[in-house]
């Protein structure tokens, strides 16, 4: 089983309806193994905040969901995340790339690799790193977490895990 | 047309919609026409009521959610008009008080004053059905007809600008109790689960 489809199952497992997602290169082949899944509702969004706002909604309607994103459209959206999420204590569930990584050489992630978990710290929303594919059936400990703690919960995705050993 | 009336209106046609405020005006108006707990009034995110609203109608089909929207708040997030469009819930109804400016700041003027049509940039993003309605008397007649059909629709209601700071108080209470209320009052109503067993 390939680490999207071992992703898929343990959010299937956590019981979500509603994936909202913007994607980045890491992220897409999980977005459309999502998107061709019709037990869950794929909600495509035009700005990452939206995503975060559509999951704070479904909550109230009782409905499990999981935002979609890249690093930097994480960084887009910590206003709707203070200001929403924190200040309501609505829990979210976020799955989101780490770029930025030491295996990532992309001079456009540099700033998200140094300063997304020095963020997310000061903001205190808890995350976890998925590294390895081992690792992925911490998905539901994860999203009771972020249900308990009722605030942003971020998952990460590494480079390694999405795209195997090497850098690019 | 004042906003308030443009709201009372509203809040008579409501039936049994849901309604999600976009902070500020909208909020603190629909507070003060209905007292309804079963409405969650944003109290920031700017720009993405209409996101929520579109997360909370896709979670609950059947139920009429009303999104109270302000032009203020609507121009944060115009991509919004597109991912309602694509999404089609025929349960939501967005509604736009538009006034032209920033009210709850002090009545100053918004971008591009007074010269963009909301309703034909919904139907530019994909929405089938989107008016705007400049007079109470209008308001009064064509509700009916706004609530019985098939959302999404986008409603703009043309008001006056109003001077004065927070002219409306807003709601007396907030944050976590708020998201409580919300929540519970959904979960009576529809029999949901919003919380789970130990109450988070």
């Amino acid at each position: 089983m390939d680490v999207t489809a071992r992703i898929h199952e343990q959010l299937t497992k956590c019981g979500i309806k509603i994936a909202a997602s913007l994607p980045d290169d890491w992220v897409a082949p999980l977005i459309e193994r999502i998107a061709a899944d019709n037990q869950i509702r794929h909600v495509r969004v035009a700005r990452e905040a939206e995503a975060i706002a559509i999951c704070s909604g479904a909550f109230f309607g009782g409905v499990r969901s999981v935002a979609l994103m890249g690093a930097t459209g994480l960084l887009t959206c910590t206003g709707e995340l203070a200001t929403l999420n924190l200040r309501h204590q609505i829990p979210v569930f976020l799955i989101v790339s780490q770029r930025g990584s030491i295996d990532d050489h992309r001079i456009y992630q540099e700033v998200q690799g140094r300063r997304t978990l020095p963020l997310l710290q000061a903001y205190d929303f808890p995350y976890h790193i998925v590294d390895r594919p081992d690792e992925v059936s911490s998905i539901p400990d994860a999203f009771e977490t972020c249900r308990m703690q009722k605030r942003p919960f971020v998952l990460f995705l590494t480079r390694r895990l999405v795209k195997g050993e090497g850098t690019a | 047309m004042k906003a308030r009336d443009a709201i009372d209106v509203l809040a008579r046609h409501r039936g049994e919609a849901v309604a999600v405020c976009a902070l500020g005006m909208a909020a603190n108006e629909w507070w003060a026409a209905t007292k309804s707990e079963d409405s969650f009034y944003m109290h920031g995110a700017m720009g993405f009521a209409a996101s929520f609203a579109l997360g909370l109608a896709l979670s609950l089909p059947q139920v009429p959610v009303w999104l109270i929207n302000a032009d203020g708040s609507l121009c944060m997030n115009l991509g919004c008009l597109l991912t309602e469009a694509s999404q089609a819930a025929s349960n939501l109804k967005h509604f736009v008080v538009a006034n032209g400016v920033y009210q709850t700041v002090g009545g100053l003027p918004m971008v591009n004053d007074g010269r963009t049509d909301y309703a034909a940039m919904a139907r530019a993003a994909g929405f089938q059905r989107a008016r705007t309605i400049e007079t109470l008397d209008d308001l009064e007649q064509q509700l009916p007809a706004i609530a019985a059909e098939d959302g999404p629709s986008l409603t703009v209601l043309r008001v006056e600008p109003e001077t004065g700071f927070l002219r409306t108080p807003p709601m007396t209470y907030e944050g976590p109790e708020m998201k409580y209320r919300f929540g519970r009052a959904l979960e009576r109503r529809f029999g949901i689960e919003v919380f789970g067993p130990q109450g988070y």
